[in-house]
């Protein structure tokens, strides 16, 4: 699996408070402590879990992100969006 | 006395996460009467250990470093370390001896688990705990299969694994009654495209919760094993990995029968207890 930097995003709010906290406040500075392709930190910043999904993220990961209210993201959006998304093959490139 | 342990026998048990909550507002529902049922049958068996067989949801291990197999050999662990609605941190006690026993002779049965001699859990371990032994006094060995992160081991490796607990259990020397605990769901996705609407999770495939209750009552275990590839999991549901869990711990416990298994198709997942008396 790759997008580790956005997989760690789901893992750093649930593990990292001063992360949640910076996240929630200031997501851009927070998105910075990260190694993220273009496309990447345009949909984190957009809550773009239909987008993150595609490009391999775990989907298990970006929910840890709605259920903390980051990103613009609630459970009601996430599922919406997520929904969306389409089945993905078994092993993400 | 004897001096060997003894597999005394098997449960499966969910964990989801608000049940810590949701069951203690409703103490009639069908899935607080399977927890006491599962409770009640454990507390008979009197487990002296717990050997548990769990899928971590990325809170234990991350995608930095990310075993297929791992088996704590600790005296003691923590959790939930993860956002567990109604769970306050608690201390659980391990058995180091068997974990260590569990590594060395499953490395040398030719299963590569990783060691673990410090951790922290997360709800998928703490939920059963909650239910089953609230005063957390019955001291539990953690071993993980990777349920989650594709690709999975096969159904065949997670039984295996099992069954070669089973075997290093029964060659322990020291007199203990151990109890093998699966926890997870059979027809389960959180947080993926089948959702349900509006929901966080999702059922997708009842045939296949249906089929699975089926095999296990008729104690086709190895039909099971091979019916469980890849791609039937991953058409499942994100979160239908966890059957490895089961499928390890009927390894462990010689693929019987249930005495005790009601499904809750709304939900998923399954209740079960498997009793082998003294002789497992």
């Amino acid at each position: 699996m790759s997008t580790y930097g956005v997989n760690s995003v789901g893992r750093r709010v649930v593990h990292d408070p001063a992360f949640r906290e910076l996240l929630r406040a200031d997501p851009e500075a927070a998105l910075d402590e990260l190694e993220l392709t273009d496309e990447e930190r345009a949909a984190l910043m957009a809550g773009d879990v239909t987008t993150l999904y595609r490009l391999g993220a775990h989907e298990y990961l970006l929910v840890s992100i709605a259920l903390h209210g980051a990103l613009g993201l609630d459970p009601k959006l996430f599922s919406e969006r997520i929904r969306a998304a389409g089945p993905r093959r078994a092993r993400p490139a | 006395m004897s001096d060997r342990a003894r597999v005394v026998g098997g449960v499966l048990v969910p964990h989801t996460p608000y049940f810590t909550v949701k069951l203690a507002a409703e103490p009639e529902s069908a899935d607080a009467r399977c927890f006491a049922a599962v409770r009640g049958q454990l507390e008979e068996l009197r487990p002296d250990v717990i050997v548990a067989f769990d899928c971590d949801h990325l809170n234990t291990f991350f995608l930095d470093n990310l075993p297929t197999f791992a088996v704590a050999a600790v005296n003691r662990f923590g959790g939930p370390n993860d956002h567990s609605p109604g769970l306050e941190r608690r201390v659980v006690p391990s058995h180091r001896g068997l974990g260590e026993a569990i590594h060395e002779r499953g490395v040398d049965a030719g299963f590569d688990l990783a060691l673990v001699q410090s951790l922290e859990v997360d709800h998928s371990i703490m939920v059963p705990l909650h239910f089953l032994t609230p005063d957390h006094e019955v001291p539990l060995v953690p071993v993980f299969v990777n349920g989650l992160v594709p690709p999975l081991p096969t159904a065949g490796r997670a039984h295996a694994l099992g069954r070669a607990v089973g075997q290093i259990v029964r060659a322990y020397p020291e007199d203990l009654r151990v109890a093998v605990m699966a926890t997870g769901s059979i027809n389960l996705e959180v947080g993926g495209p089948r959702v349900s609407e509006g929901e966080l999770w999702g059922a997708p495939d009842p045939a296949w919760m249906d089929h699975v209750v089926e095999r296990l009552r008729a104690g086709e275990v190895t039909r099971l094993v091979e019916e469980a590839t890849a791609e039937k999991l991953a058409s499942v549901g994100n979160v239908a990995g966890e059957l490895l869990c089961l499928l390890a711990m009927l390894g462990a416990i010689g693929d019987a029968r249930p005495d005790f298994l009601e499904p809750q198709p709304y939900f998923g997942h399954a209740y079960g207890t498997w009793l082998l008396g003294e002789g497992g």
